[in-house]
């Protein structure tokens, strides 16, 4: 038989967790594949995923590797695909196909320092290497997470932050002040300037709207962290997945394929189109 | 015969005045006989200036990309452009303004009229031609074309090479003008709907099998939608995501946007897409002819929007491009509209 | 394998191949499309270049990927659809076209191998055409490492010599075709290669249009993302598809469900054509668009063909075949474009 990529593994909806609700809300979906799972990926990878007569949409995968139960995706209602994700109901058949792009360089990162910087729904990528990284907390050095939205009520992994809490480092932040916020107001830039990491055998991992990490990124250098210490993921519109449909390349990159994860010296090479 | 010396002059008073921001004509391009549209800003580039029978182009279509970049700019040079047209163009411009797309402040037109000759069809040129290459054509005092090709000059009739559109022209000449170069003289007309004749006497069978041939053969390519002076729309029925979404677009709106034909170049698709667009021209085509020119599959396009033109003078005494303050064929009613259209 | 065939004879040999599908050059007025036929005197091989190269064949401009359905007892069934592998003949391919064919050959390959496309690669036979004739004005094949002889991605060359063609097998699925009808084939005689060698000579003087410095372009090209080229020589363009619809190389798609019933849902994922040239083609769901203006989407067709290709394949994504340049409605010509990018390295 031949292999063919195009073609979705069926999966079905475990679980949804309403995140966020409003004019711009987030579910969490737990998925299971109907036949037996040998979908193996890595951290900051991710899957095409299909509703059946919408189309399909490329989401980061936020669950860890080291979960084998399920993949977790946390998605924002954006356009035709996401919006019908968010009428489903747990039960609800999808199409899962990939997983696609680089993934962030995990294997490299053993003994470091590792900081995470996330704005909203940027989390979600964060999500999956930072509860690998807790899951093996041994291998690495000190984690911080550093998060922020525009609300106290758009923060997604709101419990299970609160667990975290217990584990590592966590500084929240909102946009603007909020009545029984105790944390830092601010953009999440201006939180990273206030907290101050150490550029100290470490490595910054940050994903959010690309104004957020435009600021991050100025923010991480004033404190002394070289391109290479910084990563961050890309996204552009995507079909295929594989590189050949054309439309998610930034020079002769394909995003889907050779990235989503750069670190920033790689990204400032590549022309500005994304 | 318009003198192209004249022409030339009276577009570097314009730009040398500062009368027009830029103009927009035709010069020599380097892919073939037939000219490309000129972007004219300095008064010493109106040299690159040509009039002549290849100059098919209606370049009003450019009016709409003005209006967008001028839209877009924080403080825009506020005076009008600078168009050349003939009279099929005129009237588009006619149309533009009636809809009120454009306001006639921000428009300065150079008027060229086509007298008794017009522009030619480059396929009858190449047959007419069997197998030479043209290299110049002129026009000259008796309305005929000369064409230089290597084996010299051969003066060919104007009605053998004309594009069909402008043997069915019914004003040759520019009906709306800021100036004009040339006579306005009327070339007569016997038939103005003479290329459907052919078509009419098919039964409906065969119409149906005619056109399924005919948009079959349809890529999708849009080149006729993109060449449209009249198709301006932000977003268009044909495209499967559209363009007039922003940041404020909610995803409730973007999921409920109908599909209404998909990307697949099959029957039933490109059916909804040419004829939804020769419906919207309805009472709007002013026969420039310029869709059925760049469609690379040759699809006679023009005998859509011919038809409907006829229907609207039959049924509505409607003629289109002459009055920017009439009302629209589409969006108007009198008493005496005959009933037996809506059914 | 080298032979002989009579022009007569040609028909004959067409009807061989009867096992096969066969694509031929066939006039439309005036234009030449390729088509399936079933009758060999349909085939025009005087007809210049087919307005779509066989492109449209191996990757057609549709290709169904899967059927989805809800049963009766809602539960969700998916179907792979792959083509048929049907043996195929093309007549009348252009050395450029059969070069192009190598080209998308490699972006469908690499990790993941495109089972649509190759299935219909695999199963056709591309007999080419030799250009004795330009077919287009704006040929520039020479330009972009081909000629109007390559055999570079053919089973078959043949050449006209007047009354006769020289036919050269280049693999075995050509032999395969010519065995198929031996009888009909004849040995060359040495004043036969002696006319191809002069009609290949006289065909190259014939190609007028180049491209000057190509092999430079690619690094000046490098260092021309910010330029203001874009703006100037994109002014013109109507965003419509046909520079990218036409070219044998470009291999754009999208994957959309087209559902024929909603509830119960019933449809098919299809893949179409698509292009870098119309504003919807990058636009993400959010509205932002990186390629927002004519300008960003020109340079993209550009610096795909003669820069990105170039690194990642090593060979530039154009085979100067023309079309774009001669069908463009408002003229925006390759060549000129790529003239003055050398102007601007210089």
């Amino acid at each position: 038989m031949v292999h063919n990529d195009y073609i979705p593994k069926l999966a079905h909806i475990l679980e949804i967790k309403e995140e966020v609700g409003g004019a711009r809300p987030i579910k969490t979906f737990r998925t299971q594949f109907q036949n037996k799972n040998d979908f193996s990926f890595r951290c900051g990878q991710c899957a095409m995923l299909s509703v059946f007569g919408k189309g399909e949409s490329m989401i980061s995968i936020s669950s860890s590797p080291l979960v084998k139960d399920y993949l977790q995706f946390s998605i924002l209602k954006m356009g035709r695909v996401t919006s019908a994700l968010h009428e489903m109901q747990p039960g609800d058949i999808i199409g899962i196909r990939g997983p696609y792009g680089n993934g962030f360089p995990i294997k490299d990162w053993k003994g470091k320092n590792l900081i995470f910087i996330g704005g909203g729904i940027g989390l979600a990528p964060i999500w999956s290497v930072l509860n690998t990284a807790l899951g093996k907390k041994e291998e690495y050095g000190d984690l911080t997470l550093i998060y922020g939205a525009r609300t106290s009520k758009d923060l997604v992994f709101r419990e299970e932050l609160e667990e975290i809490k217990k584990k590592i480092a966590v500084h929240l932040s909102i946009d603007v002040e909020e009545s029984d916020w105790n944390e830092f107001v601010g953009f999440v830039p201006q939180n990273v300037t206030d907290k101050k990491p150490s550029p100290n055998n470490a490595i910054t991992i940050t994903c959010g709207p690309p104004i957020m990490i435009k600021f991050v990124i100025k923010a991480l250098e004033d404190l002394g962290f070289k391109d290479e210490q910084i990563y961050t993921t890309v996204e552009n519109k995507m079909k295929c997945g594989i590189g050949k449909c054309g439309r998610c390349n930034i020079g002769s990159h394909y995003v889907c394929k050779d990235g989503p994860v750069y670190s920033w010296a790689e990204l400032k090479k590549l022309p500005q189109e994304y | 015969m318009v003198n192209l010396e004249d022409l030339k002059n009276e577009a570097h008073k314009l730009l040398k005045e500062g009368t027009v921001k830029y103009i927009i004509g035709y010069e020599r391009g380097t892919n073939g006989l037939l000219p490309i549209p000129a972007f004219i800003k300095n008064p010493e580039d109106v040299e690159r200036l040509i009039w002549d029978p290849t100059c098919v182009f209606n370049l009003t279509r450019f009016l709409v990309d003005e209006k967008r970049r001028k839209a877009s700019e924080k403080e825009p040079d506020e005076r009008p452009v600078g168009v050349i047209v003939k009279g099929c163009d005129s009237r588009a411009l006619v149309v533009l303004l009636q809809e009120k797309f454009i306001n006639r402040d921000d428009v300065y037109i150079l008027g060229v009229s086509c007298e008794e000759a017009g522009v030619l069809d480059e396929k009858k040129l190449a047959k007419t031609l069997k197998g030479k290459k043209a290299k110049n054509i002129e026009f000259t005092k008796n309305d005929n074309f000369v064409v230089m090709t290597e084996d010299g000059k051969t003066e060919i009739s104007a009605k053998e090479i004309l594009a069909e559109r402008c043997l069915e022209c019914k004003a040759n000449f520019p009906v709306i003008y800021d100036i004009l170069l040339g006579e306005k003289v009327k070339r007569k007309s016997d038939k103005p709907f003479g290329s459907l004749e052919k078509f009419e006497s098919l039964s409906k069978e065969e119409r149906w099998t005619f056109w399924k041939e005919q948009l079959d053969k349809c890529i999708r390519c849009y080149a006729c939608r993109s060449v449209c002076p009249m198709c301006y729309c932000d977003e268009c029925v044909a495209d499967t995501i559209n363009f007039a979404v922003t940041a404020d677009t909610t995803a409730e709106e973007k999921a409920q946007k109908i599909k209404w034909a998909e990307k697949s170049p099959v029957t039933s698709e490109n059916f909804v897409y040419h004829l939804v667009r020769a419906i919207h021209l309805a009472g709007r085509c002013i026969d420039c002819g310029e869709c059925e020119r760049v469609c690379p599959l040759d699809i006679p396009l023009r005998l859509l929007n011919k038809k409907l033109e006829k229907e609207a003078k039959e049924l509505f005494d409607y003629e289109v491009g002459f009055d920017p303050d009439q009302p629209s064929l589409v969006s108007s009613f009198k008493d005496e509209d005959p009933e037996d259209f809506i059914r | 394998m080298e032979k002989i065939l009579t022009k007569k004879s040609f028909p004959q040999w067409v009807k061989k191949l009867s096992l096969y599908k066969i694509y031929a050059p066939v006039r439309d007025n005036d234009i030449c499309n390729l088509e399936a036929i079933d009758n060999p005197e349909s085939i025009d091989l005087d007809c210049s270049n087919t307005v779509l190269s066989p492109k449209k064949i191996i990757f057609p401009q549709r290709e169904i990927y899967l059927e989805f359905e809800t049963s009766d007892e809602n539960k969700l069934q998916v179907k792979e659809i792959l083509p048929e592998e049907t043996p195929s003949v093309i007549f009348g391919v252009r050395p450029c076209d059969a070069k192009a064919l190598t080209l998308t050959d490699k972006v469908f390959s690499g990790d993941f191998k495109d089972p649509y496309y190759w299935k219909r690669r695999n199963s056709t036979t591309l007999i080419g055409l030799a250009c004795n004739i330009p077919p287009s004005p704006n040929c520039f094949c020479l330009s972009v490492g081909g000629s109007p002889h390559s055999k570079e991605g053919l089973d078959i060359l043949m050449t006209d010599l007047g009354d006769k063609y020289f036919v050269e097998s280049l693999s075995e699925k050509g032999s395969t075709l010519i065995n198929l009808a031996k009888p009909l084939f004849q040995q060359p005689k040495a004043a036969d290669k002696k006319a191809v060698e002069k009609t290949q000579a006289e065909a190259e003087k014939k190609i007028v249009r180049q491209i000057k410095d190509i092999k430079k372009i690619p690094s000046i090209l490098e260092n021309m993302f910010d330029s203001p080229l874009w703006d100037k020589e994109s002014l013109s363009c109507l965003r419509c598809g046909i520079c990218t619809y036409l070219c044998p190389t470009c291999h754009c798609f999208d994957i959309n469900d087209e559902v024929s019933s909603s509830s119960p849902v019933k449809g098919k994922r299809v893949r179409t054509w698509d292009n870098c040239q119309f504003p919807d083609f990058t636009m993400h769901s959010s509205g932002h668009n990186p390629r927002p203006d004519r300008s960003s989407r020109l340079r993209q067709r550009i610096l795909h063909k003669f820069q990105y290709f170039v690194e990642l394949y090593k060979d530039y994504q154009c085979t100067g075949c023309g079309r774009c340049i001669s069908k463009c409605p408002v003229g925006i010509d390759i060549i000129e474009v790529l003239d003055k990018v050398s102007d601007y390295g210089s």
